[in-house]
């Protein structure tokens, strides 16, 4: 680089990348591989800390080390300062689509097409992992080993307010805007968003607008082809305009964290959450026990939609750093991961697995089993567009849909708004 | 031109003492400062240059960085969220002004005192500014919410309920909010050096005064804040610079929401740079907020200088 | 407003007395009333928020010291602001002499790079400090904590100094200098114990700053084990964001070591800055 500051540093970066590149002390001498993720806590933690410790066992001269951050952090600065430095973990976790596309271009993920055909690894995961629309391929290349699909929003609700109030769950939008009507009058906060980061309450609308605007458009818009301010994105900022004027959010969810208003919703104070599948591992730790919740997915907007009754959900999983010191015994306990057996405790700490047979065999609780019946029936799979396209995109959408349901913007100027911000990422 | 004769002079208006021929060869003289030249040359000054070459590129911070030219810079101008944040950061320093420096200098007058009982209340004052930002963050973040606040609790219950708002959640009042924990937290720190100062006040000054029949606040305003000036300036100045570098309790109490509103030019930064991956975006606004810090300090020291400290 | 010992107090006093006590008590309320939160259930929290703990939930703090590794974030701490903030007053106490008193070439051009850091604030180079130090590969490590924070505290420390200097009596450096004593040793016997209160000053107010600081705790650190306090609270409080009782613990006994330590060094601060009177 132009500007590094010369002998001493590069001294500096010399000695620490051979270090980081030695190669794995022969066979049976101890090895460290590293992994890196975001499951701070909860039954998954649980889970992930017992497969390694078998793994250990099983494998007594590899250790397997766990950096762990928390979700934002991770995404924010967490995952990139390893990805960069002179010693990067060996195993890290990622998004399919656009995140592991990147890695793949920057030489970050490792090419593991041949492990994956190698003894038919590959065929172990349900088929529909790998099409096209879940990103789990680039270029037909496999980089990412698939660990769990995230349902990434649903509308969750608290039964005994349902039952109270006499409602049910809805199946149509007109049905939930007459759901939303009954619990405001009586008195309850009907729908409980920690919007302060944007995502929450930006998932949900990325999902209402797939429902409402045709997938050619939607993905021309956020591929920055077509302008935002177009009929289809106007009904979807309207329908959260709807939701506003009845009263559906909580008064602070431009302030309130995502995690604060799950509590909310786990105290009862509020009678629905949109948030992903990851509320399930939550509620067993921080629910009181008899909590009871159900879920159900975004009603029916537009029945001419073809996208109509979709699930929007995205694939997570382990790519292997290309720089790992490592790789063999990194794809050995990836390999012992993605095995049935440990699939199976996977699936039932909460995950939704993607190796054959596994969600089957598992003892799930019927939350689970909800979302896992959610994604194999679903007509279709709808990515999150922060994952699909570029982050900045993205965000400027969820910042626009938040702004309609503050109340701060009509949906109409939001789009203008959104349509002027992004000019610049052309 | 400033002659040799007033170069003394010169000197000692840009605080140095003015050195003496003989006193030391030049060359061995600069031993003295090559430590700290090299500490800040290598972790101020080279950043600072580098920042300058990534200001004029595209980079996500990974992959190689593209050559733009000024492009960056002219989105800055018409980043709509970015400029609200230099508006949002002048009004916190305001307010920040405001309640730090006068509520410090204020009670360093009112617990100016060596009775017993006022070290301990000047002590007590202070120790808000030991905690760290991040604790002072999250606990006014409980204080203020809206459900469960100290805040809307203490309305409810004097029957005020109507007065409980969504504190962070709602532009209006998000950034006051903010300005007040700021002021709560570092009051006691202008406090100290404002007291340190009125310490060093000839106490012949004030019973001279008594004596000629002046009360209490014709000495503050005829003795004190005269002879305050010097450290007035000086703080004032350092709210300033301070200010405008505002991140710790923007990030952990609001991180920019409500819409932007609490939006200051440094959470704006680390968002750009970091949370969306463009770091040569990121870094032109970071030197455009050098820029405008350089200037806003240079002029208010040209201003500082005119009214001079009185030396006593 | 000043009154001597001796005589009896006033009603001016009292009253003085009454509306501090009265601020002040407001002002530390938050903090008190954190610090008897800590000892309660979460459930007491939302509950019943203003009253004293029905049981006293000690293993709270206990709870919070583990789940937070807060001994190894103490000790980064406590290493990184050491080391910084020494290493800064070495550097600038040094550097301040030589500009105050002794002339060599480029002096006062010198002394206006240095002035150009007051102006400066540390996020203007955060990004491309981060990408410096990744590259020289101290990304992660403590010294990169240590060398951005004492190379940040310099400008102020500096000026700090060279304006303590400028008040210092020339006569004993001179007289030094009649008998032979070269700059150096004028400078380490003569100087060095005439500067002692600024010296002491400014390190006690660099050790609260490096101490609190965040942002580049939060950018150049990723691993655990090197974490510093703030960034680590942060985090901490990000995981257990809703589990108040702990989150309050672990920021209680964040807070009463520091507390601790101002309080003991307060006098040091008001004697360093009324020294200077006392010749």
């Amino acid at each position: 680089m132009v500007l590094r500051t010369g002998l001493l540093s590069g001294l500096i970066g010399a000695v620490a990348f051979a270090s980081a590149a030695l190669p794995s002390a022969a066979l049976g001498e101890p090895v460290e591989i590293r992994i890196t993720h975001s499951i701070t806590g909860g039954s998954q933690k649980e889970v992930l800390d017992g497969i390694i410790a078998d793994f250990e066992k099983a494998n007594p001269e590899i250790t397997v080390k766990q950096v762990v951050f928390d979700d934002d952090q991770y995404s924010d600065t967490g995952l990139i300062t390893q990805l960069k430095s002179s010693t990067p973990p060996d195993i890290y976790f990622q998004w399919a689509g656009f995140p592991m596309q990147r890695d793949a271009k920057e030489g970050f993920a490792k090419d593991i097409t041949a492990e994956m055909n190698e003894g038919g690894w590959k065929d172990t995961f349900l088929p529909s992992v790998w099409s096209p629309s879940m990103g789990t391929l680039y270029d037909g290349k496999a980089y990412l080993v698939p660990m769990t699909l995230d349902v990434t929003n649903v509308i969750w609700f608290n039964k005994k307010i349902f039952a109270e109030d006499g409602v049910k769950a809805p199946a149509t939008w007109d049905e939930f805007m007459a759901v939303i009507k009954t619990l405001a009058e009586k008195g309850q906060t009907p729908i409980v968003v920690g919007n302060q980061e944007l995502w929450p309450l930006g998932n949900w609308a990325s999902h209402i607008a797939s429902r409402v605007v045709e997938p050619a458009h939607y993905a021309a818009a956020f591929e920055l082809k077509e302008p935002f301010n177009q009929p289809g994105f106007e009904k979807a900022l309207t329908l959260i305009d709807d939701l506003r004027k009845a009263g559906a959010f909580n008064k602070d969810i431009a302030g309130l964290g995502a995690d604060p208003a799950m509590s909310t919703f786990f105290q009862e104070a509020a009678a629905m959450h949109p948030i992903g599948s990851w509320l399930v591992p939550s509620a067993n730790e921080m629910a009181e026990k008899d909590f009871d919740y159900g879920a159900f997915n975004t009603p029916l907007i537009d029945p001419a939609n073809p996208t109509k009754d979709s699930v929007i959900g995205t694939a997570t999983g382990f790519a292997v750093h290309a720089k790992s010191a490592h790789p063999k015994e990194a794809i050995a306990f990836l390999k012992f991961f993605t095995q049935l057996d440990n699939q199976v405790k996977w699936a039932e700490a909460g995950s939704f697995s993607p190796v054959k047979g596994a969600m089957e065999q598992a003892k799930l609780d019927d939350k689970t089993k909800q979302m896992a019946d959610m994604l194999s029936s679903a007509g279709s799979l709808v990515p999150p567009p922060d994952t699909t396209y570029p982050v900045a995109v993205a965000e400027s959408y969820y910042q626009a849909a938040a702004y309609v349901a503050g109340g701060e913007k009509s949906p109409k100027d939001a789009l203008v708004w959104l349509d002027e911000h992004v000019k610049a990422m052309k | 031109m400033p002659s040799g004769n007033q170069r003394g002079t010169a000197a000692q208006k840009n605080g140095l003492g003015g050195g003496r021929p003989g006193e030391g060869a030049g060359i061995t003289n600069l031993l003295f400062v090559i430590p700290a030249l090299t500490l800040y040359a290598i972790f101020v000054l080279l950043p600072l240059a580098s920042s300058l070459y990534y200001a004029l590129t595209d980079w996500d911070g990974i992959g190689s960085p593209r050559w733009v030219g000024l492009a960056n810079f002219s989105r800055a101008f018409s980043d709509d969220i970015h400029l609200a944040s230099y508006v949002h950061v002048t009004l916190y320093i305001i307010g920040t002004l405001i309640f730090e420096v006068s509520f410090g200098l204020i009670m360093a007058v009112l617990l100016n005192s060596d009775r017993p009982g006022f070290a301990l209340l000047r002590g007590l004052f202070f120790s808000p500014v030991v905690l760290s930002m991040s604790a002072a963050g999250v606990l006014w973040t409980f204080v203020f919410d809206y459900r469960t606040g100290l805040i809307n609790g203490m309305l409810k219950g004097m029957g005020l309920s109507d007065w409980a708002q969504p504190w962070l959640s709602q532009p209006a009042t998000a950034l006051l909010c903010v300005m007040l924990v700021s002021g709560w937290k570092f009051a006691g720190f202008y406090m100290i050096l404002f007291f340190a100062a009125l310490r060093r006040i000839p106490r012949s000054l004030y019973e001279a005064a008594t004596l000629e029949g002046a009360g209490p606040i014709r000495q503050f305003f005829s003795i004190t804040l005269p002879l305050l000036k010097q450290n007035v300036l000086i703080c004032g100045l350092l709210a300033v610079t301070g200010g405008f570098a505002g991140f710790d309790l923007f990030f952990t109490m609001t991180n920019g929401q409500p819409y932007n509103s609490t939006e200051v030019p440094v959470t704006w930064i680390v968002k750009m740079g970091f949370d969306s991956d463009q770091l040569g975006y990121g870094i032109a606004l970071t030197v455009i907020l050098t820029v405008v810090v350089s200037l806003v300090s240079l002029l208010y020291l040209r201003f500082a200088e005119r009214s001079h400290a009185v030396e006593y | 407003m000043r009154s001597s010992i001796d005589t009896p107090r006033a009603p001016r006093e009292w009253l003085q007395f009454g509306i501090g006590a009265a601020v002040v008590a407001g002002m530390c309320f938050p903090a008190i009333w954190m610090s008897y939160s800590a000892l309660k259930t979460n459930r007491e929290i939302f509950r019943k928020p203003y009253a004293l703990p029905e049981t006293w939930q000690w293993e709270n703090l206990s709870k919070a010291w583990q789940d937070g590794g807060l001994g190894g974030l103490y000790l980064n701490s406590i290493i990184v602001t050491a080391a910084a903030v020494t290493l800064c007053a070495f550097a600038a106490t040094l550097a301040a002499y030589a500009f105050a008193r002794l002339e060599f070439p480029g002096r006062r051009a010198l002394y206006r790079v240095f002035l150009i850091g007051l102006l400066l604030p540390p996020p203007a180079v955060a990004i491309a400090l981060f990408t410096q130090l990744r590259d020289m590969g101290l990304l992660n490590t403590l010294w990169a904590l240590i060398f951005a924070n004492a190379a940040w505290t310099l400008s102020i420390t500096l000026y700090l100094m060279t304006g303590y200097f400028r008040t210092v009596k020339r006569e004993m450096e001179e007289a030094a200098r009649l008998e032979g004593a070269n700059t150096f040793q004028v400078f380490w016997s003569v100087v060095l114990p005439m500067v002692k209160p600024a010296v002491i000053t400014t390190a006690i107010l660099n050790t609260i700053n490096i101490w609190n600081e965040l942002m580049f705790a939060l950018l150049f650190i990723s691993d655990d084990a090197s974490r510093t306090l703030p960034a680590g609270i942060v985090r901490f409080s990000g995981f257990h964001s809703t589990n108040y009782a702990l989150v309050f613990a672990a920021l209680t006994l964040t807070t009463v070591p520091i507390m601790t330590f101002y309080f003991v060094s307060q006098r040091h601060v008001i004697r360093g800055l009324t020294a200077a009177r006392a010749e």
